[in-house]
């Protein structure tokens, strides 16, 4: 007689496909999956606490390593919620300059997830293309605050550099070029047979669950429900811009891939309106104390990143630090969802589907 | 299968095309002049404020000043001065914060070595760093106070 037995697969820490460290405890029977648990941590290093013995400035520069992939945006989750709490104002150019660079984060950031994702599930050449773009990206931003990944690029009150000399022309120079390789995009991976099996019709969800599972970004637009919070909850300059917000249907891989391929069109189009717009001159810094020591109070303030919905919440007791910071790591609630998604499966369909939500482990652990 | 071709001709499309690698450690990679590489300290320029070291989040700058030798001087002048590479970030505060531009960035960033303690440099080694300077420095350029106006703390 033939007897079955439950297997116990682990997957990670130390694997490719998981983005980081990631590790999945899999219980397969054959080749379907019966139980997901993630074991997570393995890149925690307490930013939060760490947080809470450092200045506001200090701050800055430890939220780029959450988020690696779009460190602008988790500057600004740092500097806009301390902005609101001290009742500052920024000045126009300061403000052109972050939604431009935060537009610029999050192309690339889906560069990146676009490669690797396409990587997991089996093409090579796509990554290469994806990482070309994104380097002309990081190139900028390097020429503009001399860091390529760590850019530590906003200020309470500003930012710390104005544009360098043609830096705009540069940007402007790029949103063409970017408009013209996402034709080649598609015509490389989105009409690919291979690409289509594999991801159309996988990992479904409906808005529902993703709702009770407070899932945020393009893993909840995809479901159909028109949320971004650029537009639902207006912070920056956006609504000067005009855009869409592009959602899905059915909530599979493949309209996530569309998804974000479709948000990258629409950055860039924030990026194009920006550049046209970008104010000839004007201070880079409001008029901030030299020492922030932040009022008494609690502000809490999302913000859509490349991920969903990055929140900053600080409890202030009117020192020059801290109280209590949280931050609100979309990647982290987004993967809440990966167990429910995973059962029943087949163990083919781990990766594709792991890979779908778009993770950076250094904000699920934070 | 349409879709494949129309992939594949991306493909032949790019291989045409010039190539975007560089040959980096054969060729040295230039960066823009505001990169943050590792630092250039000047001691002659520090009027041992303190504040590169209250200023950084990873607390890898030490420093110790002595009272200034020429007795028409006031204020002090460095005695040591070390930045710990093993937890420096690079996150370019210490520059912005330094009244006299002693402490500025460099767009030199090959760090690496075959022992961690050899990470730790001190002011002889950061002050040798002195290729590729950058140009521009702090966020609000505070006018240079002269060494000897000093305000030891
Ligand atoms: S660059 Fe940042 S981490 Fe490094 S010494 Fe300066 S302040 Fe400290
Ligand atoms: S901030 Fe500048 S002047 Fe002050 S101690 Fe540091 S290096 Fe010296």
């Amino acid at each position: 007689m033939i007897r079955t037995e439950e297997m116990l697969l682990n997957v990670g820490p130390q694997h490719p496909s998981t983005h980081g460290v990631l590790r999945l405890l899999v219980k397969v029977d054959g080749e379907r999956i019966v139980e997901t648990e993630p074991v997570i941590g393995y890149l925690h290093r307490g930013t939060e606490k760490l947080a809470e013995d450092l200045t506001y400035t200090q701050i800055i520069p430890y939220t780029d390593r959450m988020d690696y992939l779009s460190a602008m945006t988790n500057n600004y989750a740092v500097v806009h919620a301390t902005e609101k709490l001290m009742g500052l104002e920024i000045p126009e150019r300061a403000e052109f300059l972050r939604v431009i660079v935060m537009e610029l984060n999050r192309v690339a950031s889906h560069l990146v997830w676009m490669g690797t994702y396409l990587l997991d599930i089996g093409a090579m050449s796509p990554f290469l293309y994806a990482f070309r773009d994104r380097e002309q990206i990081l190139d900028l931003f390097n020429e503009l605050c001399g860091a390529r990944l760590t850019y530590n690029y906003m200020r309470v009150g500003g930012v710390k550099w104005d544009a360098p000399k043609d830096w705009i022309g540069k940007v402007d120079h790029f949103v063409s070029y970017m408009q013209k390789q996402m034709k080649e995009y598609h015509q490389l991976v989105t009409g690919n047979e291979i690409f289509i099996q594999r991801t159309k019709g996988i990992g479904v969800y409906d808005q529902e669950t993703a709702i009770n599972f407070a899932l945020s970004g393009a893993n909840l637009r995809v479901t159909g429900l028109n949320w971004d919070l650029r537009k639902d909850a207006p912070y920056s300059i956006y609504e000067q811009f005009t855009f869409d917000v592009p959602v899905g249907e059915v909530g599979d891989l493949y309209q996530k891939y569309l998804c974000r391929m479709k948000e990258i069109d629409e950055s860039l189009k924030i990026v194009a309106q920006a550049v046209a717009n970008f104010p000839s001159e004007g201070k880079i810094m409001g008029k901030v104390p030299r020492v922030l020591r932040v009022p008494e109070g609690e502000v809490y303030v999302g913000i859509e990143s490349p991920r969903g919905e990055l929140g900053c919440h600080i409890v202030s007791k009117g020192k020059d630090k801290p109280w209590r910071i949280k931050f609100r790591r979309p990647s982290f609630y987004n993967l809440q969802i990966l167990p429910t998604l995973l059962k029943d499966e087949n163990l083919s369909n781990l990766v594709a589907i792991l890979g779908g939500i778009d993770i950076v482990l250094g904000e699920v652990d934070g | 299968m349409l879709g494949l071709i129309k992939g594949l001709n991306v493909t032949l499309k790019n291989m045409v095309k010039p190539k975007v690698t560089y040959n980096y450690p054969q060729e040295p990679l230039e960066m823009p002049d505001r990169f943050r590489g590792i630092q250039y300290f000047d001691p002659d320029k520090c009027i041992v404020c303190n504040q590169c070291v209250r200023v950084c989040p990873t607390d890898c700058i030490s420093l110790t000043g002595k009272k200034n030798p020429d007795p028409n001087q006031k204020g002090k002048v460095i005695e040591t001065y070390n930045i710990n590479f093993e937890i420096c970030i690079l996150c370019d505060l210490c520059t912005e914060v330094c009244p006299t531009e002693a402490v500025v960035m460099t767009n030199n960033f090959e760090l690496s070595t075959y022992s961690r303690d050899e990470l730790f440099k001190n002011s002889e080694w950061l002050f040798a760093n002195d290729e590729n300077i950058r140009s521009e420095n702090t966020l609000n350029p505070i006018p240079v106070k002269k060494p000897t106006g000093g305000t030891p703390s």
